[in-house]
């Protein structure tokens, strides 16, 4: 079989396009899932905060089950599209990460002992955003970088927006998320 | 220097395999994400694999998955090691230009 030189010169370009393809495909499946859902849980949880705040406790509650249980079905299926021994044990692993990671947060929190409900909001998402971070960069180094630009806003709308703390979570920081999720789905 | 591989070159089979090359050892892809990613049909998609695992450079494994049934593609070690000397031939291909 014979070709010329540009002929084998598409043909690689071919075998790189759908390499680098296949790899984003991989690594952003589990990060849009976890950004649209995280997004759409901060969204209506952060403006009841804001504007419903003797509620807000149950909607929370409410939002925090619903998120957990649409997240793990949603991450399941995507999951099940690429099957692979090593992921099983990973699985355990980064479950029982997040399990001792939360235990540390409450247990943060009862030392600190924060005065109001900005500062107890704030020490749990950065801690979850640590825990997004960390597995980001031990599993997949192209998600590592959206928690980083969260955690400005957060720090941000913390400091110097007090009284605007939970509408701009919920508005910038929410709906950020699943934006940023929707472009990962459908243009990266 | 190592041939070119017919059975590989052809376009959609050239991609098929570059995609499950990029797979981890032992790791299977679902048909249907297999097929979104290539951007081809069911009919087209099928037919090459078939002829990819008749020269067994492929494995097709079909299962059931919560009472479906799901059909899981992964390469096999002589299929990594013929796509590894096509890429090579094509490389030598391109250095002779």
């Amino acid at each position: 079989m014979n070709i010329t030189p540009n002929e084998a010169e598409e043909a690689l370009a071919a075998i790189q396009q759908i390499e680098q393809k296949t790899r984003h495909a991989i690594a952003s499946s589990g990060s849009y899932i976890t950004l649209i859902v995280t997004g759409a849980v901060w969204l209506i949880g952060f403006i009841c905060t804001q504007f419903l705040p003797e509620i807000s406790p149950y909607i929370w509650i409410g939002l925090s089950i619903f998120g957990s249980v649409l997240g793990a079905i949603w991450g399941f299926r995507i999951g099940s599209r690429v099957r692979s021994p090593a992921n099983t044990a990973m699985a355990k692993r980064a479950g029982l990460f997040w399990f001792f990671l939360i235990f540390y947060c409450v247990a943060t929190i009862a030392v600190v002992q924060p005065t109001d409900g900005k500062q107890i909001t704030v020490l749990v998402i950065l801690f979850a955003l640590i825990g997004h971070l960390s597995l980001g960069l031990l599993l997949s180094f192209s998600a590592i970088w959206w928690p980083l630009p969260i955690t400005g806003l957060v720090l941000v709308s913390y400091f110097l927006l007090p009284d605007l703390f939970y509408l701009w979570m919920g508005v910038l920081g929410g709906g950020g998320m699943i934006a940023l999720g929707m472009y990962i789905r459908y243009r990266w | 220097m190592a041939d070119l591989n017919e059975i590989i070159h052809q376009p959609v089979r050239l991609r098929i395999m570059a995609a499950l090359v990029t797979l981890k050892e032992g790791d299977e892809v679902d048909f249907t994400y297999l097929r979104d990613l290539l951007d081809v049909t069911d009919g087209n998609l099928g037919a090459h694999l078939r002829k990819l695992e008749e020269a067994e450079y492929i494995t097709v494994n079909k299962v059931f998955v919560e009472r479906k049934p799901r059909t899981y593609v992964s390469v096999t070690a002589e299929g990594r090691q013929v796509f590894r000397e096509h890429v090579a031939a094509l490389e030598a291909i391109l250095k002779s230009k």
